[in-house]
């Protein structure tokens, strides 16, 4: 790659590496890197030339859906190898993220709590839905929502630093490219829009919560989640970053706030971690909660829809490899039938938007492993 | 420094909760490349670590990349490190080396023969 090598930037909320914990952060990037670069070319060319032909010698016709690519394709040495070590990546990126907080984790739970800017509201008696339970998401040992102790931030700290990693840094230094774009394309498509009061549902560490609030000075900025060390962390990173925030304990399918409180809502790649359920309550509460005229923007990795059945089988890999159980749902759901059926009445929006981050280091490409490598985001919503 | 002893250490949950896949037929060589990925990591960090050494000592003015480039072993180290090679290689191989010398007879015996054996002793 021509540009720089370019690290997360480092704020007070993250651990202190030493020297080998940081180099076996780095190795697992290099490693993620590797498998993007040398070895998911490959599976395109297995398919062409060992899968796909056993599949048409058997059926006469070539495959037409996901099951029907993974009925050869999970028997191919390549397509094994790949998974296996894809797998192994996001193992070893979570061990690597682990050890440094595993150590310091009392230090961290202690600095979080001292916090001038915006404000932290926690709910102990909020539920944690099963489907954050049933499986940790994307491999997370502990998923978003374990304490180990009191005020802890474990699971935020690690999380923090191993978006950057499972990103390969291609969501920029503050891995902040989701809410970057959609601040920009928000900006440029409607410049007369002004926001006073911003919702982020699902915010985790409040990644892509920063860029509205940096972006809308002006604006009020709520982010919410289901869990406690995501929300401590979150905030204690908005301090350090110089943004106020202000983080509260909610789940998005029923929140506390009031009927039309907001004039944006948004939320990023959380649709695809919620429930066949949950997604059309969280569809609601956005109606519920925006003002008249307010935008609902979900920004997500595009839906399968008229995607090559290959590219569908690899894009949908998470699903099963990397637990994420609803993932190929959400990525098949009538997106139109879902905002109607919530009361929005206008047009609905299915776009992609450029990513803010330089085009040049992506790899633009959805694939297993490496969804932030598109260059671009999708974006689903609709105005009230 | 002082670190914590192991017993005062907090641990982590180190497995996701959620059943892990298995890629190949046999499922023994997902964990062989798991552990090789795993060694590969440990070899790249001891490298960095050494390229951290060598930048150090250039800056602190003690010595550089070039000097080690140019260092020459005499006779003695390069037995020393041969000697060390073929240690390590004993120990790393010792499962197949200790099949070879099954194979040329010191234990070539049945095991189960043995255990026959050994079982019936007292009758």
């Amino acid at each position: 790659m021509s540009a720089p090598y370019a690290e997360q930037k480092i704020h007070n909320a993250l651990p202190k590496t030493n020297h080998d914990e940081l180099s076996r952060q780095h190795f697992v990037r290099s490693f993620k890197e590797h498998i993007v670069e040398s070895l998911h070319p490959g599976l395109k060319l297995a398919y062409e030339k060992r899968a796909k032909p056993q599949y048409v010698a058997k059926h006469q016709r070539e495959p037409g859906t996901i099951q029907e690519v993974g009925e050869v394709m999970k028997q191919d040495q390549h397509y094994q190898a790949w998974s296996s070590l894809l797998r192994t990546s996001q193992e070893m990126m979570w061990s690597s993220t682990q050890i440094p907080v595993e150590r310091a984790i009392a230090d961290l739970a202690a600095n979080a709590t001292d916090n001038t800017l915006g404000s932290l509201t926690l709910d102990p008696q909020l539920d944690i839905p099963s489907y954050h339970t049933a499986v940790d998401i994307h491999c997370q040992p502990g998923g978003y929502h374990t304490e180990y102790i009191e005020g802890d931030v474990a699971q935020g700290a690690i999380y923090d630093r191993a978006v950057y990693l499972y990103a390969m840094g291609q969501m920029g230094s503050n891995n902040a490219d989701m809410g970057d774009s959609t601040v920009a394309w928000l900006k440029q498509t409607h410049p007369e829009f002004s926001p006073s009061r911003i919702l982020d549902m699902g915010c985790a560490v409040g990644h892509s919560t920063l860029p509205y609030a940096t972006g809308y000075p002006a604006a009020e900025v709520h982010a919410i989640d289901v869990a406690a060390p995501m929300l401590r962390h979150a905030h204690a990173r908005a301090s350090a970053m110089n943004s106020a925030v202000h983080f509260s304990q909610q789940n998005a399918e029923r929140t506390q706030f009031e009927d039309e409180s907001f004039d944006l809502v948004v939320s990023h790649i959380l649709l695809h971690e919620t429930s066949s359920a949950a997604i059309k309550n969280v569809i609601s509460e956005c109606y519920r909660v925006l003002k008249p005229g307010g935008w609902m923007l979900h920004v997500e990795t595009p839906p399968y829809g008229d995607m090559e059945p290959f590219d569908q089988f690899l894009f949908d890999w998470d699903s099963e490899n990397n637990n994420e159980p609803f993932w190929r749902k959400s990525h098949q759901l009538d997106l139109d039938a879902l905002a109607r059926n919530a009361g929005f009445t206008n047009e609905v929006l299915q776009t992609m938007v450029p990513s803010s981050f330089q085009e040049t280091q992506r790899t633009n490409t959805f694939q297993g492993g490496d969804f932030g490598g598109g260059g671009v985001w999708f974006v689903y919503g609709c105005q009230k | 420094m002082t670190e914590p002893s192991p017993d005062d250490q907090l641990e982590l949950q180190r497995k996701a909760k959620g059943k892990r896949p298995f890629y190949f037929s046999n499922p023994d060589v997902d964990k062989l490349l798991s552990m090789i990925m795993a060694l590969t990591g440990e070899l790249a960090i001891a490298r960095d670590r050494i390229d951290t050494l060598e930048r150090v000592a250039e800056t602190k003015g003690l010595f550089s990349s070039d000097d080690i480039e140019n260092f020459e072993l005499d006779a003695n180290a390069l037995q020393a490190r041969a000697d060390r090679h073929r240690q390590l290689l004993r120990e790393v191989n010792r499962i197949i080396v200790g099949e070879l010398e099954d194979l040329e007879g010191a234990n070539e015996e049945d095991y189960t023969a043995v255990v026959e054996q050994v079982e019936q002793d007292d009758t």
